[in-house]
């Protein structure tokens, strides 16, 4: 027991003054956290509407009045100019108006619509369409409009960010536990480290459960400083326990660390274990949710995704951090991440070579 | 005698690495294992080692027999392998330490450094000593559970004619604390001046063994002339004259 200790606190030391090491399990998640945290994927964007021809008083107000609208966002040309612009994909609609053309004037508007981006266009034609009728409705006199009241209610402001981090930490627990053990190992045999350890009386059982205890105090530390950081500079909405969240990391770090150890079983060089490593986690990287929702996923890909160990784990981690979920509601999740712990331990163990 | 060796074999595919070796080791002896690259010294001090399962025949270190009792034959060892390879990132003094530990013991590493002249690069990392410093160290960390027998697998090789002497002096001091050391060299002048006696070894197989004086007398009892007559120096005496003998800090 001392002597796991000891190896514990040597290893925690060498990893500490490893520059490389820090970046990847700590500078880089914040990195990709600062950098999608500040990249706003939500909201819809605004709605480029072109007005051509016309350069009377009339289309003047109308251009004008559209521009009110807060998501519109009005250019006037002539239509050769925004036709093009349209063609471009940069206008959602073009108006071609005639001469002296009001909503009374019974005359044609032409509008021309960009097929590429349905969505926009549509809500366009709807406000152009409120927009004349509005004007025709203070021309004549017609039946009373509907009566609405507006109140503003303080709603639960999930944003992107909410979302993200618990993905990333699931995603840095992932690479430090698969890239970190593997390539670690895998260096530390093929300097002959390993093989000097074996002429003394240390049982290798012992060293790995110095590793593993590393690893995992490495990636409480994750947990806490991304978390943190997140309340801190991201407004981040922590409903769950911490505690929690350590259950559920560990767990996910114990697959991870035993995949990583199973790859520095099969891997002779530390050349071997990079291309290895980046086929077990690059497609739980991209598929596993951690930066999108996986419901945008084609179905048969999104039923694979499902079980993922990364999946799993970053669902959890999400579950606790956005809905404050306790462990007993995620039982699928735990027992996805027990499952797959056994497996690939049992994998780990089976192609595990010292020297 | 301490170490004995009795038809030690050792068989890579087809090849016969270790060929009916048997020798034995006294108590505070510097014995020596000289033979050419391949001639099979590394296999058959692994073996003993523990590092290499034996293939056929028996090796007694201290009464213990190494293919049984390997745990008790690592707590009386201390090794330096060819190439030496620690932790990255710990300095000396804490790596000595930790290799104290997993003999369970509790070290001094100050002391250890100062039996190898290392003293005053306690804060270092072996990654910023010299050649001859990283030597050095390996023999101290070959110390740290302060073993009956020492082996080193080849000590000076790649080391500069200065380096290797100081290491001499470093290796000769530690059979004078009472420690028996086993070494193997392709430096027949290594051999010569630092071990007791030796073993030359070829293609698997000991083809003698005797002090170093013993087999020069031998041979030449036997009619043997050199074909020129050696130079009363050599071109490492002038060497050597010119640096100077002591050791050019690294």
């Amino acid at each position: 027991m001392r002597l796991r200790w000891k190896l514990t606190v040597a290893s925690l030391k060498m990893f500490t003054r490893q520059k490389e090491a820090i970046i990847w399990t700590m500078l880089l998640p914040l990195f990709m956290v600062f950098l999608f945290g500040f990249v706003s994927f939500e909201g819809l964007g605004k709605i480029r509407i072109g007005v051509a021809g016309g350069e009377d008083e009339p289309a003047g107000q109308l251009a004008g009045q559209l521009g009110e609208v807060r998501t519109v966002q009005v250019t006037r040309g002539s239509e050769s100019s925004e036709l093009e612009q349209l063609t471009a994909g940069k206008r959602h609609l073009v108006l071609v108006l005639p001469e002296q053309f009001h909503a009374a004037s019974g005359k044609e508007l032409r509008v021309l619509v960009n097929d590429g981006t349905p969505e926009e266009t549509q809500l366009g034609l709807l406000i152009l369409r409120k927009v004349l009728d509005d004007e025709t409705f203070r021309m004549h006199t017609a039946p009373g409009r509907v009566p609405m009241t507006l109140q503003s209610v303080a709603s639960r402001r999930s944003s992107y960010i909410d979302f993200l981090l618990p993905g990333v930490l699931s995603l840095a627990i992932m690479q430090s536990g698969i890239f970190g053990v593997a390539f670690g190992f895998v260096a530390l045999r093929k300097r002959g480290v390993l093989r000097r350890l074996s002429v003394t009386p240390m049982r290798p059982q012992d060293f790995i459960a110095a590793q593993v205890a590393m690893r995992l105090m490495v990636l409480l530390t994750q947990i806490v400083v991304l978390v943190g950081v997140g309340i801190v500079f991201f407004d981040l909405q922590f409903l769950g326990s911490l505690l929690d969240l350590f259950a559920m990391g560990l767990l996910g770090g114990a697959v991870f660390l035993a995949i990583g150890f199973f790859l520095a079983g099969i891997a002779r060089t530390e050349d071997q274990v990079v291309p290895l490593a980046n086929v077990v986690s690059l497609p739980m990287m991209l598929l596993s949710g951690v930066f999108f929702s996986r419901s945008n996923l084609p179905e048969p890909v999104r039923l694979v995704t499902e079980f993922f160990p990364l999946t799993y784990l970053a669902d959890g981690m999400r579950s606790i951090v956005l809905e404050g979920s306790t462990l007993p509601a995620l039982w699928l999740q735990l027992a996805g991440l027990a499952l797959w712990s056994i497996v690939s331990v049992w994998a780990a163990v089976k192609v595990f070579r010292w020297e | 005698m301490i170490l004995a060796v009795d038809n030690l074999c050792k068989r890579y595919g087809d090849l016969v690495a270790v060929d009916r070796v048997s020798f034995s080791v006294r108590r505070q002896e510097i014995f020596g294992i000289l033979g050419p690259n391949g001639a099979g010294k590394t296999s058959t001090l692994e073996m003993i080692e523990t590092l290499r399962p034996i293939d056929s025949g028996t090796v007694t270190l201290d009464g213990l027999d190494v293919g049984r009792h390997p745990r008790q034959v690592q707590q009386r060892i201390g090794v330096q392998l060819q190439t030496t390879s620690f932790f990255e990132k710990l300095n000396l003094r804490e790596l000595l330490l930790l290799l104290g530990e997993l003999y369970g013991r509790s070290v001094d590493p100050v002391q250890l450094l100062s039996e190898v002249d290392l003293q005053d690069r306690a804060k270092a990392q072996v990654e910023q000593l010299s050649g001859g410093q990283q030597h050095r160290f390996s023999v101290a960390a070959a110390l740290v559970n302060d073993p009956l027998l020492v082996f080193l697998d080849e000590p000076t090789t790649g080391l500069d004619p200065q380096a290797r002497r100081h290491l001499w002096g470093v290796i000769r001091r530690i059979r004078s604390e009472g420690k028996t050391v086993v070494l193997t060299t392709h430096y027949m002048e290594e051999a010569e001046e630092l071990c007791d006696r030796v073993a030359i070894m070829d293609r698997g197989r000991i083809v003698a063994d005797a002090p170093p004086p013993k087999l020069i007398g031998d041979l030449l009892a036997s009619g043997f002339k050199k074909e020129r007559v050696e130079r009363l120096a050599n071109l490492e005496d002038v060497f050597l004259h010119l640096t100077g003998h002591a050791l050019q800090e690294e």
